[in-house]
């Protein structure tokens, strides 16, 4: 209500010594035009971007979970309307998503374990033939730039199939029979186990090759001088040394996991029945083959809710360390 | 209607967060001066460098140069050159192009770019590297290419950002002197930021020290060096650095560790005080303030003597020519009464 | 050293040299045993015990090529849909990159996890609402609608792989450009984007291979049209039979781009994992 208020405080004293430091006020405007200019030229750089993001993932987001508490099915177009939670409820006493989301969880965690361990062994092991280094990164390659869908298809056709595939003849040469491998549901659930896993293993191998490379090499001369063996030396140097570079890979290793589709499409399609039917794909079929959207939405919704879930945690984790 | 090449900082602060980097300094550098920032790390030297620079906005005061009021300019607005301490050159572009650079964002056109970057190649002796890429130089190569691409624009202020930090010992003492008479030739404005005392010393027409945040002392380096403001000053200039003892001050003599010195002091009252001698000035003798030798460091055109009064430590500097001293050995130190510096004990002032 | 050491360091010398031969093995035998299966007749292929000597022939290739089930127009499409989708995610991306690696604007924590955010969406999430969308919009089964879905996977990648490369960069490069009067673009064109020439390039490589190999967009959002190589895949295989030889051929021909790149670029896309790696995010 005072007048004293009402005037900038930069009129208050124009011409006083700047000694006494009278700083911020006229400061937010000194610094204004330096700032600006920053902050201008980086939201023109920005976004564009920006805004592509947000029209292609979080605009069919808020769509998806829109569909998600309607009923749509295609096949019984007459059914649609508003259904609230109701797919959400369904989805409790829904036999088949059980069984998917214990799919996933075995999915992902088999297949992250299995790259890590096999990974770092492997990593361990070449790490001390420099000389094969280098062909081995070649050939480390070769899975990974393959796309899944095409891997899927050659493990489904020129190596499981029975009779012809190379796990066949394998097996007959060494006298063990011949297995459905594909066929079986447990069979099923161990090879696209083992397709995950033979593609992306060479990714946890490279990325702790390298970081195990640049490991100084001092440390170990003095843990062998405190007479270290090899077995404490790994537990208590190394494996604390690549710790971060382990979490990172597991994230990203359960990310591809959880998001995994056309390698099992490709191979089993889901089956046999459901026995390889993660929850990504029961969202897929669901919507896609059997053409209920909304049940399929809620379901990609239940996904999505996991794996920012899970991504969530491990970054904490990542951040506590 | 000053002549190019004048600084003025006004009252400047600088703030970060809560923490204040600068506590408003006050400066002003003639035309064509070579002037040193000096100042322990953390200090405010560099921040008040780059505020010159235009590279930090501030809080509080003006920055002007001939006169003008640059606070709010750009950096690139200010006509002011800057070699950093790790030189900052574009590595992707060869030393001529590097060099060109600040002449080509202006526009200049091709034929004047090359004679500019010649002639500021040929100042500081690189003519024959304009090929190579920074990559491919050597540290002090490195350098003399960040220099030639601050002179070549011919700006009125030219800062340096510790630039001989990165260079081993030799090379830095013979490039002081390059330096110096690079900046003579030119007749532009240098601000020159470094914690070395010696090289503010050896290079400056006039520096400034400052300490946390403030500048404390103003002046030639022969004058700080001669009549320093204060004990953090007195102790930070001259190597080694002048030896402080407490003391008591009464009628015009300083009472240390018992023993009584004549000063130059008229002081009325007894005060506590500290009290600063060089080692030069440090005459080691029979009588006078009693000490212990502790060793000896024979440096071939002088010696230092380690002695201990007390619980201190002091280092008394003299011509190889004198008596020997032995470890262990008890003398008197004395010293003129005109080389004694007096501090007050509380305030660090000198009296 | 004595001698049992010495023969004892030999042995294990020999054990690595095997476990590497072993992965070599493993890892590489999937394309070598499509190369030879697609030189081999179907006869061949389905004879048992198997064929090690065997007549080559180019049939297979020949038919997956010129016949009627050809995949050129496959080829194509893929072609088409990478090249797009890298060119507009390396054009959106690398200013966002560098926007928020080194500039400060209000809501740049915010803008930076938003981008991460992005990247955990699951693909299934995204196919339902896209697909009913592009179908009133008449956009299924066309390049814009394919390269639109292609970039909620790309772009969010791209700009965090290309945010690592730019924070390698001393940030007094920046301060002596601005000093040297470029301004803010010019610094941005002159001095930053060229030291960040590698990064590009292992971006731009990664983004046209994740967008090669990209199967689920292509399957439900293609159609007869726009049909991307990995699709074509299943052209080989019916309920009825399995038309392996052909199948292989097919294959080798839909991955012989993306398995070019890995060889020239090996070094670059490994150094690229473990950048990536090392910053967090990605899809790969």
């Amino acid at each position: 209500m005072g007048a004293a208020t009402s005037e900038p405080v930069a009129a208050m004293s124009p011409a006083s010594p700047p000694v006494a430091g009278r700083g911020a006020p006229q400061g937010r405007s000194r610094r204004a035009s330096l700032v600006v200019h920053e902050r201008r030229f980086a939201l023109a750089l920005l976004a564009p971007a920006l805004l592509v993001l947000l029209l292609i993932t979080t605009a069919p987001l808020v769509y998806l979970l829109w569909n998600s508490v309607h009923r749509i099915d295609l096949s019984m177009p007459w059914l649609s309307g508003f259904a609230g939670l109701e797919n959400y409820a369904r989805m409790g006493s829904d036999p088949r998503f059980w069984n998917s989301l214990w799919l996933t969880f075995i999915y992902t965690g088999s297949t992250v374990v299995l790259q890590v361990l096999v990974g770092l062994g492997l990593a361990l092991l070449v790490l001390q033939i420099p000389k094969g280094q280098g062909i081995l990164r070649v050939a480390a390659i070769l899975p990974i730039v393959l796309a899944p869908v095409v891997v899927g298809l050659f493990w489904r056709t020129l190596v499981l199939a029975p009779d012809v595939g190379l796990v066949d003849l394998v097996t007959r040469a060494l006298g063990l029979g011949s297995y459905n491998w594909l066929g079986d549901p447990q069979l099923a659930l161990i090879s696209v186990i083992a397709i995950h896993t033979w593609q992306w293993t060479p990714f946890a191998f490279l990325v702790l090759l390298a970081t195990l490379s640049t490991l100084p090499p001092d440390i170990y001369e003095a843990a062998r001088l405190d007479r270290a063996n090899a077995w404490q030396r790994f537990m208590h140097i190394t494996l604390p040394l690549i710790r971060p570079a382990i979490v990172v890979v597991m994230i990203m290793r359960m990310m591809t996991a959880l998001s995994a589709f056309a390698a099992i499409f490709a191979a089993t399609g889901g089956g046999p029945g459901s026995a390889t039917e993660i929850l990504n794909l029961y969202a897929y079929r669901t919507a896609f083959s059997e053409l209920n959207i909304g049940y399929g939405s809620s379901l990609a919704v239940v996904l999505m809710a996991i794996t920012l879930g899970i991504s969530y945690f491990l970054f904490r984790l990542r951040r506590a360390r | 209607m000053n002549p190019p090449g004048n600084v003025r900082l006004e009252g400047v602060v600088k703030q970060h967060g809560a923490f204040t980097a600068l506590h408003g300094i006050d400066l002003e550098i003639q035309p064509g001066e070579f002037f040193a920032l000096l100042g322990p790390s953390g200090s405010g030297k560099t921040t008040t460098l780059r505020i010159l620079a235009g590279l930090e906005p501030v809080n509080g005061g003006r920055v002007l140069l001939d006169g003008v009021d640059v606070t709010d300019a750009q950096p690139g607005e200010r006509d002011v050159a800057m070699v950093f301490q790790s030189y900052a050159l574009y590595p992707h572009m060869t030393v001529a192009e590097n060099i060109a650079f600040p002449l080509k964002m202006v526009r200049t056109p091709a034929a004047e770019i090359e004679r500019a970057v010649n002639e500021a190649a040929a100042k500081v002796d690189i003519a024959h590297l304009l090929a190579r890429r920074p990559g491919q130089l050597s540290g002090g190569q490195q350098q003399r290419c960040a220099l030639a691409r601050a002179i070549v624009r011919k700006p009125r202020l030219f800062l340096l950002d510790e630039p001989l930090s990165n260079l081993d010992a030799k090379l830095r003492v013979e490039t002081r002197a390059e330096l110096r008479r690079l900046q003579r030739s030119l007749g532009v404005t240098a601000v020159y930021v470094t914690h070395d005392q010696e090289e503010a010393m050896t290079m400056a027409d006039r520096m400034a020290v400052f300490m946390e945040g403030r500048i404390i002392q103003v002046g030639t380096p022969k004058s700080i060096y001669l009549q320093p403001a204060n004990v953090a000053v007195a102790a930070f200039i001259g190597t080694p650095p002048m030896n402080l003892l407490p003391a008591q001050l009464r009628d015009g003599t300083a009472v240390v560790a018992g023993a009584s010195v004549p000063l130059r002091h008229e002081g009325a009252e007894a005060r506590d005080v500290i009290l600063g001698v060089r080692p030069g000035d440090l005459c080691i003798g029979q009588t006078g303030i009693p000490a212990i030798v502790e060793f000896v460091e024979d440096l071939g055109d002088s010696v230092i003597v380690n002695l201990q009064v007390g619980e201190q430590r002091l280092k008394a500097r003299r011509d190889p020519q004198g008596p020997p001293l032995a470890e262990g050995q008890p003398v008197g130190l004395s010293f003129a009464p005109a080389a004694a510096h007096v501090f007050d004990r509380e305030t660090g002032l000198r009296l | 050293m004595t001698a049992s050491a010495v023969a004892r360091a030999r042995a294990r010398r020999i054990a690595l040299w095997l476990v590497a031969g072993l992965l070599l093995a493993v890892w590489a035998f999937p394309v070598l045993w499509g190369l030879l299966t697609s030189f081999k007749t179907e006869r061949d292929v389905l004879a048992y015990p198997p064929v090690w000597l065997f007549e080559p022939t180019l049939n297979n290739y020949r038919e997956v090529l010129f016949g009627s089930a050809s995949i050129v127009p496959n080829l194509w499409s893929s072609l088409v849909v990478s090249t797009l989708t890298t060119a507009l995610t390396m054009l959106f991306a690398v200013p966002a990159a560098y926007a928020l690696a080194r500039l400060n604007y209000p809501g740049k924590r915010g803008s930076g996890f938003y981008v991460l955010a992005t990247q955990m969406l699951p693909p299934v999430g995204l196919i339902i609402p896209f697909y009913l969308v592009l179908q009133k919009v008449g956009l299924l089964d066309s390049y814009s609608g394919l390269t639109t879905i292609y970039l909620t996977f790309s772009l969010p990648f791209a700009i965090w792989l290309l945010v690592s490369y730019f924070e390698d960069i001393p940030y007094e490069m920046e301060e002596a450009a601005l000093l040297d009067r470029a301004g803010r673009l010019r610094t941005l064109w002159y001095v930053i984007l060229p030291q960040v020439r590698g990064g590009i390039a292992v971006t731009t490589i990664f983004v046209f291979l994740n967008a090669w190999n990209e199967f689920l967009f292509a399957v439900v959002l293609g159609g007869n049209n726009v049909r991307p190589v990995t699709v074509a895949m299943f052209n080989f295989i019916s309920v009825e039979q399995t038309q392996w030889a052909r199948l292989a051929a097919g294959a080798m021909l839909a991955m012989a781009p993306v398995i070019v790149i890995g060889l020239v670029a090996q070094r670059h896309i490994v150094k690229g994992l473990t950048v990536g790696a090392v910053k967090g995010g990605g899809r790969r």
